[in-house]
């Protein structure tokens, strides 16, 4: 039966969702890890996380594109195209976030070079994690994707997801500035007005009621476990002496999930496509054009 | 690199057609249908082909198809046997439905009871000759054979029409002057899915110069959908409407805005009628009398230079001729015209009244009449091909179910009398038939009128009068018996009550006599075990009958009873010539006619064969091969093979090849069609795909012809129906037959409302069921993908029909299914008080919350894909019984059900 | 300048579906593939209802998402307007389906045939290995406005380099042409009626119009 309403498109799935999962904890860790560096350490787990992180993102589009020993055409459109953007700065964040690995790690032990490749990392983050938020944007036939409502929310939850990572990788690994805690809970406050800005406006703009369902409904739990516990951790760990490490990594870790499960649902559930409108229903014969429908839409 | 060609084709899966295309072959492979561009300033519909031709492709290809011979091993049949289908070679195959006619013909063609012991159904309107190649020759070489076991025709088509349309203006089917037209009343006609594509490419022509259309009808069809105004009238009370409208036109307007002159000079209006309801007749010649006012006395009616009066009250004197020898002599008694009882019996139908039945405000139904009457232009005129003509662009069509059954004469005869009373009928722009099936010749429509004793058109009605009236009917659905309007052409016996000879073979009614099953029964291109209604009872008849030859394409539900398979070549592998243009069916009005050809395109699949060589290869057999090929030089295969100066005819001893007899079938159409001037063959065809001649447009319409031999058209008075009705009584009562008293019933010059709908309602109750229970009418409507040529089981029209809402569902009205708890896509029960069916349901604003449709014919249990894509079908749930018959032996598609939600998805 | 584009009248189509069928059958596109179909769409509440049949496609934007976001360039404007893809160039990365919204294109991974039983002679004919997981559409029967250019006919008017939806159409309701020559068929049909595009408002400039009523 032909659809006329919105449905849920297909061609992108949880493979996509992975790409943006990965490459964003991955640039927002990045980012994070030259912030780090300013108390005058790179810590090298940090940069190899970041690096991992976006490698799996990009395997999952690997995995998701039908012609796979044709992905170097991928670099063929850096004109207009948010993902051969993305594409070439992805070529370099990750031989330069690998650098400043290798440099900061314990075999070459170069610590002037592994500042500037962090830094250079962390810019070269900062654009990967933009690409990803315009590639978004760019994808005009998926009303939830294309708001500019959604930029901010993909690269702040990017930034708290790396957060969340910092602390992490800092409980295990050290090197965790001591504003760790109190950035992880700015960015998470900053997701959530992001997100809740971004509901707002989406469902004012107009959206396939079914993709407003999906968020709406997925909300809830994206707020108690990716905003409000990871919160209560942080302050907890602040005030719990020895315990403090274990609850922030738990923070991290819950900000981590609340911000994939944000992603999950934004690409895998509420791509919900244009579907097909009519402005006017056409005049028979006589009389007058009758009203039009978007079918599907909450306005 | 490899070859590619395209041929020309025919389509004529469906009555609308044929439809021409080009299929082209790369490699030997058929791989794309294309309009015939060739054709485009021929063909009215531009050398197109409908959706339903795409499907060729696949239909040639499709892996189910049986590609050999099959005999059944398994002498048990029905539905849950197996057949045990074994592949055997043709000379078996041919052998053992040969040694059964052989057998037979040693016993006689007819059994004891008179009854042909040869049956065959071929579904499809007709359409099935177009691809049967030469087996009519062999039917017409045999002898008797009975066509009485429908598949649908006689029940489901456009019946009454078929019966009346004929009887009034030669109008087999009726369709509007589209072109011409700028206002149609269609009461659920549907031309948009079943006019084919001259009927689309016409209306949606009308429509863009802004032609206006009214749909009435229970629910939004594409018809509906395309037109400037639906109106949702509750089902079977069309006739209520209509007299509403013709109240308005005869007591609410003023007289002037009527066609008087037309009524006056070109109908049966004027006609005086006597007491007992019969014309008041001339005592010498037996002439209906009518006024004259110029001479102030009643004259016969073809008295030359009279003036007469289409109303008032006048003293008279005649004779008055009823039913069998009722004779009554009056002496200056006041007798009144047939306008006169008219007016007078529509008095009583005002809107008002209508709008209680039909649930039309009165309001609109005053509208619509102002707008038709405004519309008719009475007193234009226009000229085509040099002939001055009335000009009256209004219409009135008709579709299934409101046409057909209980309700079906009140329609035809509603339509029939609005075209009168503005003068639209069979005039540029008005109501036309479009070809002629009962009559003979049928040629052209033109052809077929001759005059009555009445100054009606002359029409072959089966006997009723003592001395000839047939007691024992020739075919099994006793269509001479019992329905004197079926006629007795070639397809009169397809057109009877086809029903009754299903239900009567397994129980004839009181004082008629045993019904037999047929010896043999041929079927070809139809499934009647999908497509009839009460389909269980159908299959299992089916299974009673002892030997079934079924020329098949896949296995299918009815050929599941099958003892042999014949494979035949389908449409790109085998070769056909046929006729073409003039006007035809649906609305196919040409302005050339001729003929076209079919022809392979590609070798033909497996051991499938032309399917006129197998027609000679069982002629032969069967021992009447010289018959056969007389038949064919006779025009049996579409085409006579001689003429005045032209003589292309085939040996008759001999056995020839299929494209020896499609050569000189293509000769002979050379030559009729250039006065002998052209003799090319089969060859020339191949190139060119067909060959016409210009015709004038005048054929399009009857009243010319009318005009020519001063006839009359038979409206609004019935006098006629009313005798024939009469003395078909006596007759059934002397026999002791009472079973058809409420049919003879119909039988009247002037029919009134009766409670049509009530008459379902009757049947559920008497059936046990209770009309709160069984609250929704359950309707049927065309798909022009699917309807017709098995196309259910061909995966590319199935996909792009469900691009099409409610295919292959259950339509209902969304705040009603909200009411009960019902969301789109739920599984139901449909339930009558037969059985049940089951499906997805679709939710709609566009039909009445009382009404659920259910598109298509579906339920198929072995047809390969179809059985796999589970769809509900009405026939399984419509009973078939004498209570919902009416006088022509029709019947309708329409039943009153139960809706229960199941558990599930479907 | 050329521009192809596709005229739609909305008063005449019937949802007949014959277009769909008949580009299936052009552009042999497997099963559930429709470069071309006719949507059936209900507006209103019961009485007061209508039922629209649609055809849809590729719009053949001027301003085409699916070609700004493809990191390949198989998507590409032609100078006549034609968005076309390249299936020797495209990844199938399927960024040009979420682009597109107008659900366009389509990305078939895995062969699928009529009837599970076999693939039928003519699928086995024209089925081509290059089009699997690569982004399909509708190119507006590019081969035969391509043709156009050596016969010197004019597409939308000569039926051999006319789109095969348009050709095929029983009601007269598709039609195509060059929307840049004052003089063509489709051009007067704009003048002379009143047309909307589908989603006009997403600034695609979609090469599709609708008719909706003659011009007051």
């Amino acid at each position: 039966m032909s659809r006329n309403e919105p449905w849920l498109q297909t061609n992108w799935d949880w493979r996509a969702a992975g790409n943006f999962i990965g490459g964003g904890s991955g640039t927002g860790l990045a980012i994070l890890a030259a912030l780090a560096s300013i108390q005058g350490t790179v810590y090298w787990p940090m940069g190899l996380i970041g690096a991992v992180l976006v490698g799996i993102g990009l395997f999952c589009v690997w995995l998701e594109i039908g012609r796979p020993w044709r992905a170097l055409h991928v670099f063929f459109h850096p004109q207009t195209s948010w993902m051969t953007r993305e594409a070439f700065v992805s070529a370099l964040l990750l031989p330069v976030t690998l650098l400043a690995v290798v440099a900061a790690g314990p075999f070459l032990a170069m610590p002037t070079l592994a500042m500037g490749a962090i830094w250079a990392a962390a810019v070269l983050a900062a654009i990967y994690l933009f690409c990803q938020a315009r590639i978004l944007h760019a994808s005009k036939g998926i009303p939830a994707w294309r708001h500019p409502s959604l930029m901010p929310v993909i690269i702040v939850t990017g930034l708290a997801e790396g957060a969340g990572f910092l602390l992490i990788s800092a409980a295990f690994f050290g090197g965790g500035p001591a504003w760790m805690q109190v950035l992880l809970v700015v960015l998470l406050l900053g997701r959530w007005l992001a997100w809740r800005k971004y509901l707002a406006d989406l469902t004012q703009t107009g959206a396939p009621n079914k993709a407003l369902a999906v968020l709406h409904e997925a909300t809830p739990l994206i707020n108690i476990g990716g905003h409000i516990v990871p919160t209560v951790l942080v302050v907890l760990s602040l005030f719990t002496g020895d315990f403090g490490p274990w609850l922030a990594v738990l923070a991290g870790l819950t900000a981590i999930a609340g911000g994939w499960q944000l992603k999950f649902v934004v690409i895998a559930r509420a791509a919900f496509n244009q579907g097909f409108a009519l402005p006017l229903t056409p005049v028979r014969g006589t009389g007058q054009a009758g009203p039009g429908d978007k079918p599907g839409w909450n306005n | 690199m490899g070859t590619s060609k395209k041929f020309a084709q025919y389509c004529y899966q469906c009555v609308a057609g044929p439809d021409f295309l080009t299929v082209k072959v790369e490699d030997g492979v058929a791989t794309e249908v294309e309009p015939n561009f060739a054709l485009k300033d021929i063909h009215p519909g531009a050398g197109r082909a409908c959706v339903k031709a795409y499907g060729l492709v696949q239909k040639t290809y499709n892996p189910n198809r049986l590609l050999t011979p099959m005999k059944r091993t398994n002498p048990k049949k029905g539905r849950d046997e197996d057949p045990g289908f074994v592949p055997i070679s043709w000379d078996e195959a041919l052998d053992l439905v040969a040694d059964k006619l052989n057998e037979i013909k040693a016993r006689g063609l007819r059994d004891e009871h008179g009854y042909a012991r040869v049956a065959a159904s071929f579904g499809g309107g007709g359409t099935p000759t177009y691809y049967m190649g030469t087996f009519p020759a062999f039917l017409s070489a045999w002898g008797a054979v009975d066509f009485s076991y429908g598949s649908g025709q006689g029940v489901k088509c456009t019946h009454s029409e078929h019966l009346y349309g004929e009887l009034w203006h030669r109008g087999f089917t009726v369709a509007a002057d589209t072109p011409t037209s700028n206002y149609i009343l269609s009461f659920g006609g549907n031309p948009e899915a079943s006019h084919g594509v001259m009927g689309v490419s016409r209306h949606a022509d009308a429509r863009a110069r802004g032609a206006k259309r009214v749909q009435i009808e229970p629910h939004m069809s594409v018809t509906a959908a395309c037109s400037a105004e639906w109106i949702p009238i509750r089902p079977k009370t069309d006739p209520a409407f209509m007299y509403g409208l013709m109240h308005v036109m005869l007591h609410e307007m003023a007289r002037e805005r009527l066609d008087i002159q037309f009524l006056r000079d070109h109908t049966g209006s004027p006609y005086l009628v006597a007491p007992n309801g019969y014309f008041l007749r001339d005592e010498v010649t037996q002439k209906p009398l009518l006024w004259d006012t110029k001479r102030g006395e009643a004259v016969p009616f073809d008295t030359p230079d009279i003036v007469p009066a289409l109303e008032g009250s006048f003293t008279v004197s005649g004779i008055e001729v009823g039913a069998d020898d009722d004779e009554w002599r009056h002496e200056d008694i006041q007798v009144q015209t047939a306008f006169d009882h008219l007016v007078k019996q529509m008095k009583q139908y005002t809107p008002e009244w209508a709008e209680e039945i039909c649930q039309v405000p009165d309001g609109c139904i005053r509208r619509i009449a102002d707008e038709f009457v405004t519309h008719a232009q009475i007193g234009a005129t226009t000229v085509v091909d040099g002939m001055e003509l009335p000009l009256r662009p209004v219409a009135v069509i008709l579709g299934k179910t409101v046409n057909n059954g209980w309700g079906g004469y009140e329609c035809c005869w509603g339509r029939t009398l609005l075209a009168c009373l503005v003068g639209a009928l069979e005039v540029p722009g008005g109501t036309l038939g479009t070809t002629v099936r009962l009559n003979r010749p049928a040629t052209t429509r033109q052809a077929s009128v001759a005059p009555g004793p009445d100054g009606f058109m002359k029409f072959p009605m089966n006997p009723t009068d003592k001395e000839n009236w047939r007691e024992k009917p020739t075919a099994r659905n006793a269509h001479d018996t019992l329905v004197p309007l079926s006629a007795n052409s070639p397809w009169s016996q397809a057109l009877g009550p086809t029903h009754l000879a299903w239900m009567w073979t397994k129980e004839s009614p009181e004082n008629w006599g045993k019904v037999p099953t047929p010896d043999l029964w041929f079927v070809y291109r139809t499934n009647p075990a999908i497509s009839f209604w009460d389909t269980k009872s159908v299959t299992e008849r089916i299974a009673d009958f002892p030997f079934v030859v079924s020329f098949a394409y896949i296995r299918d539900e009815t050929n599941h009873m099958a003892d042999v398979l014949l494979p035949e070549c389908t449409d790109f592998e085998s070769t056909q010539l046929i006729r073409v243009g003039g006007t035809k069916f649906s609305e196919s009005y040409w302005d050339h006619e001729g003929v076209a050809l079919r022809q392979p395109a590609i070798k033909p699949l497996g051991e499938t064969r032309d399917f006129t060589d197998i027609a000679t290869e069982i002629a032969k057999r069967a021992g009447v091969l010289d018959k056969y090929n007389n038949a064919i030089n006779r025009g049996a295969g579409g085409v006579r093979l001689y003429g005045e100066n032209y003589d292309f005819s085939l040996d008759t001893e001999q056995t020839h090849e299929a494209e020896d007899i499609w050569d000189a079938m293509c000769k002979a159409a050379s030559a009729e069609l250039t006065d002998g001037k052209e003799t090319d063959g089969l060859e020339w065809y191949k190139e060119h795909g067909m060959r016409t001649r210009p015709i004038s447009r005048l054929i399009w319409y009857l009243f010319p012809e009318m005009l020519k031999q001063n006839l009359r058209f038979e409206m609004p008075y019935q006098e006629q129906l009313l005798r024939v009705g009469k003395q078909l009584g006596n007759r059934l009562h002397e026999k002791g037959i009472d079973w058809w008293n409420k049919q003879l019933e119909e039988y009247e010059a002037l029919p009134p409302w009766k409670d049509i709908p009530g008459i379902w309602e009757q049947a559920t109750v008497n059936s046990g069921g209770s009309l709160e229970e069984y609250q929704f009418w359950l309707l049927t409507s065309r798909s022009m993908q699917l309807a017709w040529g098995s196309n259910s089981s061909i995966q590319m029209i199935d996909e792009v029909a469900r691009n099409m809402h409610g295919h292959r569902a259950m339509v209902m009205n969304t705040g009603k299914a909200r009411e009960m708890g019902i969301e789109d896509g739920d599984l139901v029960e449909i339930k009558s008080t037969l059985r049940s069916t089951k499906g997805r349901v679709a939710l709609k604003q566009g039909i009445r919350p009382d009404t659920i449709l259910i598109q298509g014919q579906f339920d198929h249990w072995v047809t390969p894909y179809s059985k796999d894509n589970p769809a509900p079908s009405m026939n399984t749930v419509v009973p078939m019984s004498l209570e919902l018959t009416d006088s022509t032996g029709s019947s309708a598609d329409i039943v009153r059900v139960a809706v229960i939600k199941l558990e599930g998805k479907a | 300048m050329t521009r192809y584009v596709m005229v739609a009248d909305l008063r005449r189509c019937v949802g007949c579906q014959t277009c769909a069928a008949a580009c299936k059958h052009a552009n042999a596109t497997p099963p559930g593939v429709q470069w071309r179909q006719v949507l059936d769409m209900e507006t209103g509440t019961y009485p007061q209802v209508q039922r629209t049949f649609v055809p849809v496609g590729c719009m053949h934007c001027a301003d085409p998402p699916c070609e700004s976001v493809c990191p390949s360039t198989a998507t590409k404007i032609r100078p006549d307007g034609i968005v076309s893809i390249d299936y020797d160039l495209c990844i199938g990365c399927g960024y040009c389906a979420v682009a597109c919204p107008y659900q366009a294109r389509h990305i078939v991974h895995k062969r699928d045939l009529a009837y599970d039983k076999q693939a039928m002679a003519n699928e086995e004919q024209r089925f081509d290995e290059g089009r699997m997981s690569v982004a399909m559409k509708c190119n507006f029967c590019q081969d035969r406005i391509d043709h156009a250019a050596e016969t010197g006919q004019t597409p939308g008017v000569d039926p051999e380099v006319t789109p095969a939806c348009v050709n095929s159409c029983i009601a007269d309701a598709l039609h195509f042409g060059d929307k840049d020559d004052p003089d063509s068929n489709v051009n007067k049909l704009l003048a002379e009626n009143q047309t909307f595009r589908m989603h006009e408002e997403l600034g695609t400039d979609p090469g599709f119009y609708y008719i909706w009523d003659k011009n007051e």
